[in-house]
């Protein structure tokens, strides 16, 4: 675990210290494929939790994501609708679903052990 | 199984802190740049450096000011301040003025008495172009077809005629007055004027221009009206 967050540490670091700037009328897109990013990182946790983790479907849908969204928003530029909302709002609500999951799963988990404890 | 779990999560996740990295510095770019290039720097320098000047120029008035009222004190203080408010009054074109200065008279343009055309009144826009071309000196006072032009004074259309100070001038031939300060400034009024192309402007209007050789003593009228100064507020902290 500690692994994973080292490399958060290491991915935020190197692009502040590089100073990588994108032009500001992609930072949508960006911002866009962040959340779609957390979406998948989520749904992997909560897949992992419940022992259902596929690797495949995991980066598979990282990526996919990523593109769907950022196409998605293209496209409503493009035609003047902002549908970049639509994957705001379906990412948004997958995100609190999949934390809630993770949520009961970790307070049973704990639960469980304490209760283990309490017997022995 | 597990460390490869790990490590995917370990992958994902920097790509993550990366964007995420990113998109904080693009949002958080500097609001504005400096873009000015070196004239613009030097226009502005030389901005500066005229209201220092302008500044330095005050304090002397003022220091001259207090110096007169430190001589002046011990005899009698109410003599200084009617000076002051003289001199004021006198900034303020509130009171009739005499010095070097030149007469500018407007008449109709001979081709247009020949061709008998109807001859209009000289239009605000113009008006206000000269006067402005005129103010280019220092210390001009100046009045037109007898009305003073003061610091607040408009020139505008009401109801078709040209007013100045509210009140509607005539129609040419009218003439201006101007007191410019010293005789050396006066030539230099009447030579500018001469050669300025703003005459040619006059002549579409079939109005022509006469600028008169400057004299040694002019008079102009004082402004005869009611200051109104409603939307002028003093500065604070003075």
């Amino acid at each position: 675990m500690w692994l994973s967050i080292l490399g958060l540490i290491l991915g935020v670091s190197l692009g502040l210290l590089t100073d990588i700037r994108i032009p500001p009328e992609y930072a949508n897109y960006l911002s866009i494929a962040v959340l779609a990013a957390l979406d998948t990182l989520f749904g992997g946790i909560r897949a992992h939790l419940q022992q259902v983790y596929d690797d495949k479907v995991f980066v598979s849908g990282f990526f996919f994501n990523i593109l769907l969204a950022a196409g998605l928003a293209f496209l409503g530029v493009h035609l003047g609708v902002d549908l970049y909302l639509a994957a705001i709002f379906a990412f948004g609500v997958r995100l609190f679903q999949n934390i809630a999951v993770i949520r009961r799963i970790l307070l049973s988990k704990w639960t469980e052990k304490k209760e283990i404890r309490e017997s022995v | 199984m597990k460390k490869k779990v790990f490590s995917r999560f370990t992958m994902i996740l920097f790509v993550i802190g990366l964007m995420t990295a990113i998109q904080f510095n693009t949002i958080n770019e500097p609001d504005s740049r400096d873009t000015r290039d070196i004239w613009e720097i030097r226009q502005e320098l030389s901005r500066e450096k005229q209201l220092h000047s302008e500044l330095l120029s005050e304090i002397g008035t003022l220091d001259d000011t207090l110096e007169k009222y430190d001589e002046v004190s011990s005899d009698s203080p109410e003599q200084a301040l009617q000076e002051t408010v003289e001199e004021l009054r006198k900034e303020a074109g509130l009171t009739e003025l005499t010095g070097p200065g030149l007469r500018i008279s407007i008449e109709p343009s001979p081709e247009a008495v020949v061709t008998g055309q109807n001859i209009e009144q000289i239009s605000p826009a113009l008006l206000i172009r000269f006067v402005n071309e005129i103010n280019r000196f220092n210390e001009i006072d100046l009045a037109i077809d007898g009305k003073r032009i003061i610091n607040t004074s408009p020139i505008r259309d009401i109801n078709g005629r040209t007013t100045v100070n509210g009140k509607p001038i005539g129609t040419p031939p009218l003439e201006m007055t101007v007191v410019a300060g010293t005789l050396s400034n006066a030539e230099k009024l009447y030579n500018h004027l001469n050669a300025s192309p703003i005459l040619d402007n006059f002549y579409i209007d079939n109005l022509s221009v006469d600028v008169k050789q400057p004299e040694e003593k002019i008079t102009i009228e004082a402004y005869d009206e009611e200051l109104e100064l409603e939307h002028l507020k003093a500065v604070e902290g003075e």
